[in-house]
């Protein structure tokens, strides 16, 4: 819900720093809870509830394409998710004076003529307006990739090393996520995939695939070094088994066996996490120290580069 | 323990959807007095009766009939409703009516004809009254129609037990121990023979679901607050 208004956001900036845009993609309106469990990123995890509401009638997404502007005018039957995104965009704008909680999101609802109750409807509505700033900001950083802009433009004060290690990190595993997610939405809405036989899906499935990261081809060495690196492996490896699954359940609409995997999964976590925990802090220390010293005359993408490489050779 | 759900529907369509008229189920319920098939036009006026009479000691049988958890029922409720300052909500069936601040107002008032003005309300809740009207979906229509964009509407209900071991134990306290409480303490064992049976009838959590999306609202999404 909140990567939609995250994405609602996107063209409005983009359309003033003249980037790429990216076509919106139609909203799902209920996240499947697999997609959260392979993307946490070692950030915050989401703890499962007691007692998951149940969602009546909600397999339905947003059939419109527009998706992406913000409607100024009230359209009758307005779908629910664009009105709560259209409430957090301008809940933005109260941030500053009113902090990131739930006085911005009231303040915002009677900007755009909702009812503050909207807010109660919001999931984790604590942390909804940092949430739609972090998935904005890291769309804004996919874009930079696919384009010629330098990343230190966006990125260059005060940003430590380590946390820019961080971001690209989260960055790439956001991207591989959602472009599931697009694949899934396409998967539920094309209907012409019934007519060809099961190699012929899957084919056209990964062609589609493959398209969504044609504009960052340029950058993709990158990106995979990225997700190659040892913290970042079982997910990304996670996520591609995960994109295997859906492109065979689509073509053969049966599920892939995966038993066998799930063991070599548990190792592989088990086998990094070993690895990396005992030496991680004098690593870490010595790699910053290192990085910092060598960073100060270089360029932010030199440091990064150079902080990779020698994760690396001590992986 | 029975199955308490929490409905929640979001108000968001400017005008109405057509509203169900030959469901059989709706059709029953407004004929229904408890197991006792009754005219559509008796209804009302019977289930005022029950109220009347259960009124003075309406509150310690609650206590008495779910051990005191109702109480923490409607603080859910509640929060789930997440109030803020300024915001102008509606609870029907509000019941012995006890609040004394000056800024709660008492309507006495038809669920199915409120005479509230048409997107005035931020929030509408009912607690253990929907069952009682005698036409459902006309009551969730009024609530879709005093509703402003963006209000929410919240229902706490007592549900259907899937589970068929508690099922027995739920159905020999409701019918067995539940009219003979009533007797006891309110002396009125017809009236809780009533309540007991009317939660039998009410639509199971889906059929209401369909029939509150039915009525207008979107993001309907119910919660059963005891599992078993």
């Amino acid at each position: 819900m909140y990567r939609s208004a995250a994405r609602r956001l996107l063209p409005a900036l983009c359309r003033r720093t003249g980037h790429y845009a990216r076509q919106p993609s139609p909203i799902r309106c209920s996240a499947p809870i697999i997609h959260s469990a392979a993307f946490s990123a070692s950030a915050a995890s989401e703890k499962p509830q007691n007692h998951k509401p149940h969602q009546f009638g909600s397999s339905s997404s947003s059939s419109s394409s527009e998706g992406g502007k913000p409607r100024t005018t009230a359209r009758p039957k307005a779908h629910w998710q664009e009105e709560q995104a259209r409430v957090l965009q301008a809940s933005l704008r109260h941030v500053i004076r009113l902090g990131w909680g739930e006085a911005a999101m009231i303040a915002g609802a009677r900007e755009v003529g909702v009812s503050p109750s909207i807010v109660g409807s919001f999931p984790r509505k604590e942390a909804a307006l940092v949430e739609v700033c972090i998935f904005t900001f890291v769309l804004v950083l996919l874009h930079s990739m696919c384009t010629s802009v330098n990343v230190h433009i966006l990125l260059c004060h005060g940003v430590g090393p380590r946390f820019l290690g961080f971001l690209f990190s989260y960055t790439i595993l956001f991207f591989m996520d959602d472009c599931l997610q697009r694949l899934i939405d396409i998967i539920d809405m094309k209907e012409d995939l019934k007519c060809l036989i099961p190699s012929q899906r899957v084919a056209k499935l990964v062609r589609i695939r493959l398209e969504m990261q044609a504009p960052y081809i340029s950058k993709w060495p990158q990106a995979l070094s990225i997700q190659a690196q040892p913290s970042n492996i079982s997910t990304s490896f996670k996520q591609r088994a995960m994109l295997v699954d859906e492109i065979w359940h689509a073509a053969v609409m049966r599920p892939l066996i995966w038993i066998d995997f799930q063991d070599t999964w548990a190792f592989l976590d088990e086998r990094v996490s070993d690895a990396f925990d005992l030496q991680k802090t004098v690593k870490e220390a010595k790699y910053l120290a290192e990085a910092v010293g060598a960073g100060m005359g270089g360029s932010v993408q030199g440091l990064v580069k150079r902080l990779f490489q020698v994760e690396y050779l001590e992986g | 323990m029975a199955l308490r759900s929490i409905y929640r529907g979001l108000r968001k369509s400017n005008f109405l959807s057509p509203l169900c008229n030959s469901c059989s189920h709706l059709h029953s319920h407004a004929t229904s007095f408890g197991f006792k098939e009754v005219r559509e036009e008796e209804k009302s006026q019977l289930v005022g009766n029950v109220f009347t009479s259960v009124a003075s000691s309406y509150d310690v049988m609650n206590d008495l009939m779910s051990g005191g958890l109702h109480r923490l029922w409607k603080e859910r409720l509640v929060s789930e409703l997440n109030p803020f300052p300024g915001m102008k909500h509606l609870d029907v069936a509000g019941g012995t009516g006890l609040g004394e601040d000056k800024s709660l107002v008492w309507v006495e008032g038809d669920a199915e004809a409120l005479k509230f003005e048409d997107d005035s309300m931020d929030g509408y809740t009912i607690a253990f009254g929907i069952r009682n009207v005698t036409h459902i979906e006309k009551a969730l229509a009024e609530a879709h129609r005093v509703l402003k964009r963006g209000g929410r509407f919240l229902c706490l209900e007592l549900s259907h037990v899937e589970n068929p071991m508690f099922k027995q134990l739920y159905d020999y306290y409701s019918f067995s121990i539940i009219p003979a409480l009533g007797e006891l303490v309110a002396g009125d064992r017809e009236s809780y023979q009533y309540l007991v049976e009317s939660i039998r009838r009410f639509p199971s959590q889906e059929k209401f679901a369909a029939m509150i999306a039915e009525a207008g609202f979107q993001k309907v999404e119910y919660e059963n607050l005891v599992e078993e």
